[in-house]
């Protein structure tokens, strides 16, 4: 039966060639812009973790709802002692936020100042990499601050900026820094709204020794993330808590589901066609083959035999286009995600939508293309069963007659 | 003579029903859901595009040149309701208002976020861009120090009405000043820039606020007649030399490349989707038109002129791409009905959606455009799909083929 089906499809040429490149651009097509998709998710997100969000953030389990001094996390070292016994974490850190207004001579602006141990950052974030002017691991009074507020307040490395504020305690805070280096991140309102300074320093100031808003870590890889969380949550006190990255940026993620919803959306209309396309094909063929149905009916094939015929022949035909298609798809989809495509401007234009590069890559990831191929695959199975119907409503002497 | 051609090309074309039916369906079902797809995406830009204009921007906006680099208040405009009403009298300028903003420092209790301030008229808003559709929750009336917050904002600072929010900024005189603001109303305009930092306050109290003139003004806004837009341009910066002039597309270049790109996505998706339903009818009348090819042999060895036989099966494929188009047209119809007065709810996305300036149900849109367009490239696709079939009748020899076919 299978090489009978082999020779139907060298025969009915119209029929297979039309099938053959339809399940291979509809292949082809799906497992490209899919990793495109999500190329392009997983870059946004990337750029975001990398840049300062980390992948997990433990806080004390008030702060994100009610925030303030009220809630911080005061045993640091606690907490570090049980990160350090965790496999897995390639950095963690504390950072200690406050807000308040910095002013240079003649400009003010609302800002987020935010006690850090530079090097430690280095390890954890792109702090360091994002460096546009003057130092980066600055002591004593010096500030690192986003280029676009240091524009903003129209300051120079040297410059003095003044900063009022409130310490740990509620007290007031007015105090006079030194402009030492200026970062750039691509994250426009990380960049115009923050500033850094070293940990020493800063505890002096707002009296937050051993005190942190949060302690951000970075798991070496992300795949195992959430099984990290699950073992810092299990050792950490109880009046702590764990946050991945996919709380933390919960609004970020969603917007993903909906374009992926949307992706699914648009291509499922390319499938319809195609689908259709590839189900009236092979009706047609079957149409005009009655006869010779009727024929291998009347000499003892059963309807079920001829049912394997037909799926033979559609599996031929959707297995032959799926093998050149997989390849050529996933080395695209490879090449691309080694060689992102750069679209110049497009992190300026975006910039509000946390897009920080002007690449958009692709994501290699074989199990996606390989439900991507096996969605092709069902679906073209799935048009051979009307046809598969159709032939079945014949008995042989009728179908024999049929014109 | 036509009217027969046509009834002979109307049975014909129906005659193998499943095939017909296979076809129609495969028109009809795509094409209904491709419609529905350029609407709702249309839908979706537009709507981002019409909240931003509402809400900022309008189709011009006039700053204080120096004022889009610097955001100072430092640089503003002068006298902003002489020129409002200057505005309101020129041609093509349907609506016209001005605000007073400055970025500063949000703070309750417990929070503190970067923000801006926002000195608005309630009534002006309102004729601007319909603003109590952006209302959310609480009530758009400016009591004594009150303000609306927007959505965003309210969520980061974990503010609801009622709480009390200081906002401190320099002034016009650079001077660090506080207020105080009770929240009257939480803001929606589904314009990131707001949502995310904006503080509404009376114009008034703004100004006093920021120790300038009650008539100053960072922004004059306007409405335009969509058609006088890009001349208005040009003469309102000649008009006001000291003044910078920008169209929507200057301020948001985002949300305009957003819509191109969907332009050029649905654009895209149309021409696949009519290739691919081209192959459709063309495997359906080649096989039809095989299948008869004796009859044909006939109809010309008994000297029906050619020209016959090709209205015959231009009107065959004419017949079943149109059944097809209106199928599609019902299916479009009925899905982009219920998409514009229902709208596709993607609230459990909410947070995401608003967090990015989209509004959580998305409404979609309805174009004449869309179901001509289609019309036209059913036609084609129709009228195409059978001239390979006509070139092998052409070259028939009446003769052979009843021959052959016997």
């Amino acid at each position: 039966m299978f090489k009978l089906a082999l020779k139907n499809i060298l025969y009915y040429k119209g029929r297979s060639v039309t099938t053959f490149l339809l399940t291979f651009i509809s292949a082809f097509f799906f497992i490209v812009y899919v990793a495109f998709m999500d190329g392009s998710h997983s870059s946004m997100l990337k750029n975001a973790l990398d840049v300062y969000t980390g992948s997990l953030q433990i806080y004390q389990k008030e702060y994100r709802d009610k925030g303030g001094y009220d809630y911080l996390i005061e045993e640091n070292q606690k907490v570090f002692e049980i990160l350090s016994d965790i496999e897995g974490i390639k950095a963690y850190s504390s950072r200690l936020e406050t807000f308040g207004i910095a002013s240079s001579k003649k400009h003010s602006a609302a800002m987020m100042l935010t006690g850090v141990d530079f090097s430690k950052e280095a390890k954890l974030s792109q702090l360091q990499k994002a460096l546009q002017e003057g130092l980066y691991d600055s002591t004593g009074t010096c500030l690192y601050m986003g280029s676009e507020l240091a524009k903003k307040l129209q300051l120079t490395i040297g410059d003095e900026v003044s900063f009022v504020g409130s310490a740990i305690d509620y007290s007031f805070v007015a105090e006079l820094f030194k402009l030492c280096g200026t970062f750039k991140t691509g994250m426009y309102d990380f960049d115009r709204q923050s500033a850094f300074m070293n940990r020493p320093y800063f505890d002096t100031i707002f009296l937050s020794q051993n005190s942190s808003s949060y302690i951000v870590s970075m798991a070496e890889q992300m795949s195992d993330n959430d099984s990290i969380a699950h073992q810092i949550s299990r050792d950490l006190p109880t009046d702590l808590r764990v946050y991945t990255w996919e709380e933390l940026m919960k609004s970020m993620v969603e917007l993903m589901k909906i374009d992926s919803l949307f992706g699914y959306i648009s291509i499922s209309l390319f499938f319809l066609v195609i689908f259709f396309v590839i189900m009236i094909y092979g009706f047609i063929n079957v149409s005009t083959r009655i006869k010779e149905f009727g024929i291998l009916k009347s000499i003892g094939l059963s309807d079920r035999d001829i049912d394997r015929l037909l799926f033979y022949e559609i599996f031929i035909l959707t297995t032959g286009a799926l093998m050149l298609a997989t390849p050529l798809g996933s080395w695209l989809v490879y090449y691309f995600e080694i060689y992102p495509i750069v679209i110049p401007g497009m992190s300026e234009i975006y910039k509000e939508y946390g897009v920080v590069s002007d690449e958009v890559p692709t994501r290699f990831e074989p199990l996606t293309i390989i439900w991507n191929v096996l969605v092709v695959f069902f679906l073209n199975l799935l048009s051979i069963l009307y046809p598969m119907f159709y032939v079945r409503s014949f008995t042989p002497v009728e179908a024999m007659r049929h014109v | 003579m036509f009217k027969t051609i046509l009834q002979v090309a109307y049975r014909n074309a129906y005659l193998r029903k499943s095939r017909a039916l296979l076809l129609i369906l495969m028109i009809g079902l795509s094409m209904g859901v491709m419609v529905s797809i350029e609407g709702l995406y249309d839908g979706m830009s537009m709507n981002m595009i019409d909240r931003t204009k509402r809400s900022d921007s309008g189709e011009i906006s006039l700053y204080a040149n120096k004022y889009r680099l610097e955001h100072v208040i430092k640089y503003r405009i002068s006298d902003a309701d002489k020129k409002v009403l200057a505005l309101q009298k020129i041609t093509g300028v349907t609506e016209a208002l001005y605000r007073l903003e400055v970025d500063g420092l949000a703070q309750t209790a417990r929070k503190s976020k970067p923000s801006i301030l926002l000195g608005i008229d309630l009534d002006d808003e309102k004729k601007f861009g319909k603003f109590e559709e952006f209302l959310k929750e609480g009530e758009l009336d400016f009591g004594k120090n009150s303000a609306f917050i927007g959505g965003g904002l309210a969520k980061k600072l974990k503010v609801k009405i009622g709480s009390k929010v200081i906002f401190t900024a320099q002034d016009s005189q650079n001077e660090i000043k506080s207020i105080a603001l009770r929240i009257r109303a939480i803001i929606r305009s589904s314009n990131i820039n707001f949502d995310e930092r904006a503080l509404y306050i009376p114009r008034g109290e703004a100004a006093r606020f920021l120790s300038v003139k009650q008539n100053s003004a960072t922004q004059i806004a306007l409405r335009t007649d969509e058609t006088h837009t890009p001349t208005l341009q040009t003469t309102l910066q000649a008009k006001y030399p000291k003044l910078s002039v920008y169209t929507f597309a200057q301020l948001y270049p985002q949300l305009q490349q957003m819509q191109t790109m969907m332009d050029v996505f649905n654009t895209i998706t149309f021409m696949i989707v009519m290739i691919v339903v081209f192959i459709g009818i063309l495997g359906v009348m080649y096989v039809s038109i095989l299948d008869r090819i004796r009859e044909f042999g006939i109809l010309l060895s008994i000297g029906y002129a050619y020209r016959y036989i090709r209205y015959q099966i231009m009107i065959e494929a004419l017949l079943l791409g149109l059944a097809g188009y209106f199928l599609g047209l019902f299916v479009g119809l009925l899905i982009l009905s219920y998409l514009t007065y229902q709208g596709l709810d993607l609230t459990l996305f909410a947070e995401g959606m608003e967090a990015f300036g989209m509004s959580s149900v998305i409404y979609a849109s309805i174009k004449s455009s869309y179901f001509i367009s289609t019309l036209f490239a059913i036609i084609i696709a129709s009228l195409l799909s059978v001239v390979l079939p006509l070139r092998k009748i052409k070259k028939l020899n009446p003769v052979e083929v009843i021959r052959s076919a016997g």
